[in-house]
């Protein structure tokens, strides 16, 4: 019966299957790690939702890049682009409309710190007495994050179209550098080197430890919609010409598939997905300092995420963020126990270790803790009845 | 005279014109993009400046030093990282991926050298101006005249070493075509390897010469690292020669057009000084692709001596 759902000890026996490939037990030292880390914590409640909130975000960010280079194939070295767009676009337009509908200063003067400081804390005010303002504002914020995404993914595109490998990654990168010095020097755009406050849509909640609980709820199930979404994509026939476009470009042309627009396709969902990162960090933070979008945390960082739960591999990359999160956090976090111990801030020893650990894994692990799988298309269900049929001409020929 | 602005820009320049020879010769000869450049350029101000600070004398006698230091951070990165997946015959990606592993370790470590300093030597390591440290000659910094002939005698020596030395010759046939390099003989890794330290050796000696212009700090070579893609992408990636003058080139657009703009236009462009590089790599990738190694400059000079008033008889070929 094709349309049956498998029953309780059928779906028992496949979680035990799983949990004894590498990707289970990627998965067990995962969430033990995860607990422990929690479990110690002076605060568990806090080290919980911080880790989540830091997973979330960088989740979004690595699945997009993971969409661009895993799944495409192209050298995507300045993500931080994308990320900058989301994160001005939401710093910068709907806090000035805002202020603008309650007659504040909103012009280039929303920038200047001595200006900022006074119209935010008004505006949250009056989001704070206006819920359903606040989520409008909210979903139309990451809309237009995702649409300034889209954009800057379509304009790094155009060199996509005659540039490959190394000129193309270089030039991606160049890119993300000089958004961010445009953002650090232009003190209308986004504060320059004093950065913005951020509208906050969930002052409404009252504040304290319910706001964060519910901002990380909806960090959570962004990440996990941005998963379905990729996944989606993925099993789909554009994903299957976005990996036909990385295995084989030639094969692509020759069925009839036009590269420069699997390119830009790939480039805009992926930088829109990027930006709503960006978007969500900054509402996240309550502020927008473009310093802090340097292309070491926003562009190096996802691409060590990604090599180490598997490029092209979307379930790798949420255990690569999830196990590099919570092992980053303990190093930050727990560094005090290492002072009397290193002659230097233990705090280096998270890029040195993250550097040397990106290094084991191209040289000894270079398709990642949980590898990527060829995608099945159809219900796997449906496979298996075709197997089946299959087995029983074979065996009726063979007698 | 020349304003200091200019001295110090073409000091500038010829620094950023070696790290983007550095950067085409290790991408020429293994396909390597190799993003630890930026950290073997910091590492290479570090010997330099700690040495003058512990041992005294001039900076500049610690710059063969410092060229050796980076020689031997690229054997390290050619051996334990590069040559495993060169064997492997690993993608351009997969190479750039190994090497921004190692330039985040290579940074890792030169922070952890910066506390040490700090709180061992009692020195304060991430703010330097090495530009306090100059001799002057002529009432021009030192530095100036070393930066220019190291520009000159560079691309002279490389020429001699790659014409008139065996080696050299088996380095062009490796880089050219490394399978047939390989079956009359040519041991291919050996050619890599020099590639590395001299690629590292150039990359940690422009570093020490940059800090003479800019402020030393652990990130140096991340601030600029732009400026060096930049310089060896306008040479054409597969010119040593080219990049020594894409190099200089941004270097000098960078840092004295900034300083013309900023004169005309106002104080606040010199925020944007990061631009200029980025401005140039672009027109660069969009007008001639493959760089300046890539024009024709025998059309060119062809057709500048056509245009003017012909001196001798005109021979058909």
């Amino acid at each position: 019966m094709s349309g049956q759902l498998p029953g309780a000890k059928e779906l028992w026996e496949r979680f035990m299957a799983t949990m004894k490939t590498r990707a289970g037990l990627v998965c067990i030292a995962t969430v033990l790690l995860f607990g422990v880390t929690t479990g110690v914590a002076r605060d568990p409640m806090a080290t919980f939702l911080s880790i989540l909130a830091r997973f979330s975000i960088f989740f979004i960010i690595t699945l997009s890049l993971n969409l661009e280079t895993g799944h495409t194939g192209i050298p995507q070295f300045g993500r931080v682009l994308a990320v900058i767009a989301g994160a001005y676009a939401v710093a910068a337009i709907p806090g000035r409309i805002l202020a603008a509908a309650m007659g504040l200063p909103c012009g280039l003067r929303y920038g200047d710190d001595t200006v900022n400081y006074k119209v935010v804390p008004r505006v949250n005010e009056m989001l704070a007495a206006n819920p359903a303002l606040s989520i409008g504002v909210f979903v139309f914020s990451l809309a237009l994050a995702a649409a300034c995404g889209a954009a800057v993914g379509w304009l790094c595109s155009r060199p996509a179209i005659r540039l490959r490998e190394a000129y193309l990654g270089i030039s991606l990168l160049a890119f993300g550098d000089v958004m961010m010095w445009i953002g650090h020097n232009w003190e209308p755009l986004v504060g320059g080197s004093t950065g913005v406050f951020v509208p906050d849509p969930f002052a409404f909640t009252g504040g304290g430890r319910l706001e964060h609980v519910i901002v990380v709820s909806i960090l959570v199930v962004m990440a996990i919609g941005s998963l379905i979404f990729v996944e989606m994509i993925t099993r789909s026939p554009l994903g299957r010409t976005f990996k036909m476009h990385r295995d084989c470009e030639l094969a692509a042309c020759v069925y009839g598939r036009d590269i420069v627009k699997v390119r830009t396709r790939s480039l805009m969902i992926g930088s829109a997905l990027a930006a709503i990162g960006g978007g969500l960090y900054v509402f996240y933070t309550h502020t927008c300092k473009a310093i802090t979008f340097d292309r070491a945390t926003w562009t190096f960082w996802p691409w060590a995420y990604m090599m180490l739960g598997g490029i092209g591999s979307n379930i790798g990359v949420l255990f690569g963020v999830m196990l590099y999160t919570v092992i980053r956090y303990n190093i930050v976090v727990r560094r005090h126990f290492l002072e009397k111990v290193v002659p230097f801030d233990p705090i280096w020893l998270d890029p040195l270790l993250g550097g040397i650990m990106l290094v084991l894994i191209v040289l000894f692990l270079p398709y990642g803790l949980v590898p990527e799988k060829p995608v099945s298309t159809l219900p796997r269900r449906q496979i298996e009845e075709m197997l089946k049929k299959v087995r029983a001409r074979s065996g009726k020929s063979g007698s | 005279m020349l304003p200091p602005v200019v001295i110090s820009g073409i000091t500038y320049a010829g620094a950023i014109a070696l790290m983007a020879c550095g950067i085409t010769i290790i991408y020429m000869s293994t396909r390597t993009f190799n993003f630890a450049h930026a950290t073997m350029a910091t590492w290479g101000f570090y010997i330099t400046y700690v040495c003058y600070m512990l041992y005294g004398g001039t900076p500049y006698q610690y710059f063969p030093l410092s060229f050796l230091f980076g020689a031997m951070l690229g054997v390290i990165c050619y051996f334990g990282i590069n040559r495993p997946l060169l064997r492997r015959e690993a993608s351009p990606i997969t190479l750039m991926m190994s090497t921004m592993g190692y330039d985040i370790a290579l940074l890792a470590t030169i922070q952890i050298f910066c506390d040490y300093l700090t709180y061992k030597l009692r020195l304060y390591p991430r703010r330097v101006i090495m530009s306090t440290y100059e001799t002057m000659v002529w009432g021009v910094p030192a530095s100036f005249f070393i930066s220019l002939i190291l520009a000159i005698a560079i691309p002279v020596a490389l020429h001699a070493f790659l014409t008139m030395t065996k080696f050299g010759v088996a380095m062009r046939a490796t880089i050219e075509n490394p399978t047939l390099a390989n079956i009359i003989g040519i041991d291919a890794e050996k050619v890599y390897l020099a590639s590395w330290i001299i690629g590292g050796g150039l990359a940690s000696l422009g570093g020490a010469i940059v800090s003479m212009t800019i402020t030393g700090t652990p990130v140096m070579g991340n601030m600029i690292v732009v400026t060096m893609f930049a310089g060896s992408i306008l040479g054409g990636l597969y010119s040593a020669y080219g990049s020594l003058l894409g190099g200089f080139v941004v270097g000098i657009a960078e840092y004295v057009g900034t300083w013309l703009l900023a004169s005309y236009w106002g104080g606040w462009l010199l925020g944007y000084r990061m631009v200029i590089p980025l401005i140039i790599m672009a027109g660069s990738l969009l007008v001639f692709p493959r760089g300046l190694a890539g024009l024709p400059w025998g059309a060119l000079l062809a057709a500048l001596k056509g245009a003017l008033p012909s001196r001798g008889k005109e021979v058909s070929p």
